[in-house]
């Protein structure tokens, strides 16, 4: 399709254009310039150059922050992409039994981050919280997940793929719909079983319905902060220190701007760089596919 | 509102039109960034309500502090027609602290606060907050001198006076009495005392549950309490912060011995007073004998304990030392110079001895005033209160803080962290407080 004017196109992106130049690359913008300085709010900022960089990196906290984020965002998305698509294929039928089941496991979905996150607290809590009395019970003795920091971070991604899982089967399960019973009942008379219609035919036909589910459940797990602040608050030993939560603590616990500009600028990067990768990875699948 | 102009001729038509006058939209923006600029600047005016002048009080109490401190308030409301003070509930100390922050930065701040003490140097480095010193009676206010800022402070008495001492208190050692006789042991007066009476007291069930000896939240407080104790300082003479030295690296391996060694304390779950929360809830449900908080849970623990309680001072290691802690009153210089008189009216009620004794008793914080502990010993409060004796005894071993402005970064972003990562994952102790030295010289 051809423009009357050349401007055309530029007016119709403009308004776009120009809330995404306001609210995304003008604070990006600003949150680089005052990377580079120490800064409290409250007294004059000082030009520091790269030394808030240097100190993030300086004993490993950048890298464990960048390493903390990516390995919770691969256990959530994972988590809930297997989850959701097992359970959509499970529940990928007729009644109201099924439909009862459908709407408990989406029900998580629609609660708040913060109730999700007081509820896994008291349900986690190695004296009074369900898991600590089935451990007892067991004869496991006391077991605190959230107090441990090998297994704090995989106790919050649990959390999230509880929560998102809902949401995720919903997606696939208006994925199914679009699978041709055609196709299914061909690869079935042609002798393909259960396994090989699944892998060869619903499963291909499913690959952008994934491809949506993995893009929001990665937003959504980088995003995590209401988790992280009520049920750990980064700790222990900062074990469940998250980007969006480590750009908090510096700017609003302990006042340094630069610091959580510094973070902010790299989180950035990374976020990019991961979206980058994804969308290299899903041109060449669906490229070959085609 | 600027007045409105007539448009130049070829000028743009748009406008609006408001009762009858005309406003481009420069004006509009005009009048709006004025409106901004004043927004974000000092008040002028106070505020006032039924022609009293309003003073704005964001508090950091849940249960029962803030039902008492409600009360004083509510009794300060009645007993004068001139000031009302309007309390504020900002969340635990840390949250109330960052909203007060941001709302400095924004020019939106409160006329009065209570803010933990490690924070007061960097606020009046950043000249935030009212010098109190001109102000009606203020040097004749009876301190009990480890409490205010000339004695909690080294160094405070020479700063301009800034902060008034509010809910003070000291960390202090909780023992549930009836576990110490079954065990016949003694609160523990040493390190060394410590550890063999939290051996003899913890104990392990056939099922894997623990009762364990002892329990303190790891925390900032507690090991500033162990490195002086240690016989350590957080600062050298020179001023160099060298938080203890080889005291602040004893401090952590006295924790890492009794966790990861002895086997007879768990850290509690959770940070900052979701730790002491969660440490208190378990002394309370008998699931550890022996436990570090602070006095301001005296009153808390034995109206709440099944068992009776016994209080007793930390331990000593070289020496004995505790730091204080609780917060100050600090009014906020940007607010009008009305309602700073009146923050100030209600700041000198509540050091009245009445309100102090009240507050005190109610709650378990010091009593802040001489005239306050005189009445209280006067009144045989202490003999029937032998919990509360020992808080006050022990505020002759109260270690002053530094008047570091770093201070309050040093503990949120450098220490704490690290004494954590110490103490739950085993890291040297050495190894880590290089690091956190190396850190607390860097800016940010």
């Amino acid at each position: 399709m051809k423009p009357r004017a050349p401007w055309h196109p530029w007016g119709m992106l403009g308004p776009t254009l120009a809330l995404l130049v306001v609210f995304f690359v003008v604070p990006i913008g600003v949150a680089a310039y005052e990377s580079l300085f120490a800064w409290d709010m409250l007294t004059p900022p000082r030009f520091v150059g790269a030394e808030n960089y240097r100190a993030l990196a300086a004993h490993g906290q950048l890298l464990h922050v960048a390493l903390r984020t990516l390995g919770y965002s691969v256990l959530v998305v994972t988590g809930t992409m297997s989850l959701g698509l097992g359970l959509a294929l499970l529940l990928d039928r007729p009644g109201r039994f099924f439909g009862f089941v459908r709407a408990s496991v989406f029900s998580a979905y629609v609660v708040s981050w913060v109730a999700v996150a007081l509820l896994w607290m008291w349900m986690l809590d190695g004296n009074a919280g369900v898991l600590g009395r089935v451990a007892r019970a067991l004869g496991a003795g006391p077991l605190s997940l959230l107090g441990d920091p090998r297994w704090a971070m995989p106790a919050l991604a649990l959390v999230g793929v509880w929560k998102l899982t809902g949401y995720a089967m919903v997606v696939f399960l208006a994925g199914l719909q679009g699978v041709p019973r055609s196709l299914i009942e061909a690869a079935a008379l042609d002798g393909a079983g259960a396994w090989s219609r699944f892998r060869h035919v619903t499963l291909p036909l499913l690959m952008p319905t994934a491809a949506f589910v993995a893009t929001t459940s990665l937003v959504t797990s980088f995003q995590a902060f209401d988790v992280v602040r009520i049920m750990t608050q980064g700790g222990p030993a900062r074990s469940t220190e998250l980007f969006v939560y480590a750009i908090y603590e510096q700017i609003f616990l302990n006042l340094s701007v630069g610091r959580a500009s510094a973070l902010t600028v790299v989180f950035f990067a990374l976020l990019l760089a991961v979206a980058a990768l994804q969308l290299r990875v899903w041109r060449a699948r669906s490229g070959s596919e085609r | 509102m600027a007045q409105a102009r007539r448009p130049r001729e070829g000028a743009s038509p748009r406008r609006l039109a408001y009762r009858g006058r005309v406003i481009t939209r420069r004006d509009a923006l005009r009048g709006l960034a004025a409106s901004l600029a004043v927004g974000c600047g000092r008040r002028a005016r106070p505020e006032r309500r039924d022609g009293r002048v309003v003073v704005t009080f964001w508090y950091a109490y849940g249960d029962l502090v803030r039902k008492v401190m409600l009360d004083l308030v509510a009794r300060f409301n009645a007993s004068q027609p001139r000031v009302l003070v309007e309390a504020v509930h900002q969340g635990d100390y840390y949250e109330c602290l960052a909203k007060l922050r941001t709302a400095l930065a924004a020019g939106a701040a409160p006329t009065l606060s209570h803010v933990v003490c490690e924070i007061v140097p960097y606020l009046e480095r950043a000249g935030v907050l009212e010098h109190l010193g001109a102000y009606e009676g203020a040097g004749e206010l009876p301190f009990v001198p480890a409490l205010a800022q000339a004695g909690a402070y080294a160094g405070g008495a020479e700063q301009p006076l800034v902060a008034i001492p509010f809910n003070r208190s000291t960390p202090i050692a909780f023992a549930n009495a009836r576990m110490l006789e079954e065990a016949r042991v003694a609160p523990p007066s040493t390190w060394d005392d410590l550890v063999a009476a939290a051996r003899a007291l913890t104990r392990r069930a056939a099922n894997g549950e623990v009762r364990w000896g002892f329990e303190v939240p790891i925390s900032w407080w507690y090991w500033v309490a162990m490195v002086g104790q240690a016989g350590g300082r957080l600062v050298d003479p020179d001023g160099r912060m060298t938080l203890g030295g080889d005291a602040g690296e004893k401090a952590i391996r006295f924790w890492q011995r009794l966790v990861h060694d002895e086997h007879v304390m768990r850290p509690p779950p959770g940070r900052d007073y979701q730790a002491w929360q969660s440490s208190n809830e378990s002394f309370l449900q008998g699931r550890i004998a022996m436990m570090w908080s602070s006095t301001a849970f005296v009153r808390y623990l034995e109206d709440n304990a099944r068992f009776p309680v016994v209080a007793a001072p930390l331990p000593r290691d070289l020496r004995a030392s505790v730091p204080t802690g609780g917060t100050m009153f600090v009014v906020m210089r940007s607010a009008p110079d009305e309602e700073k008189q009146a923050a100030w009216e209600f700041v000198r009620w509540m050091s009245d001895a009445e309100q102090t004794i009240t507050w005190s008793t109610r709650t378990g914080y010091m009593p802040v005033t001489r005239p306050a502990v005189e009445r209280l010993i006067e009144r045989g409060w202490y003999g029937k209160h032998p919990n509360d004796r020992v808080a006050y005894d022990q505020l002759a071993a109260a270690d002053p803080w530094p008047w570091v402005p770093e201070l309050f970064r040093i503990e949120r972003d450098v220490v704490e962290p690290r004494l954590e990562d110490a103490v739950l994952t085993g890291r040297d102790a050495r190894a880590l407080m290089d690091e956190a030295r190396d850190e607390a010289g860097r800016p940010a």
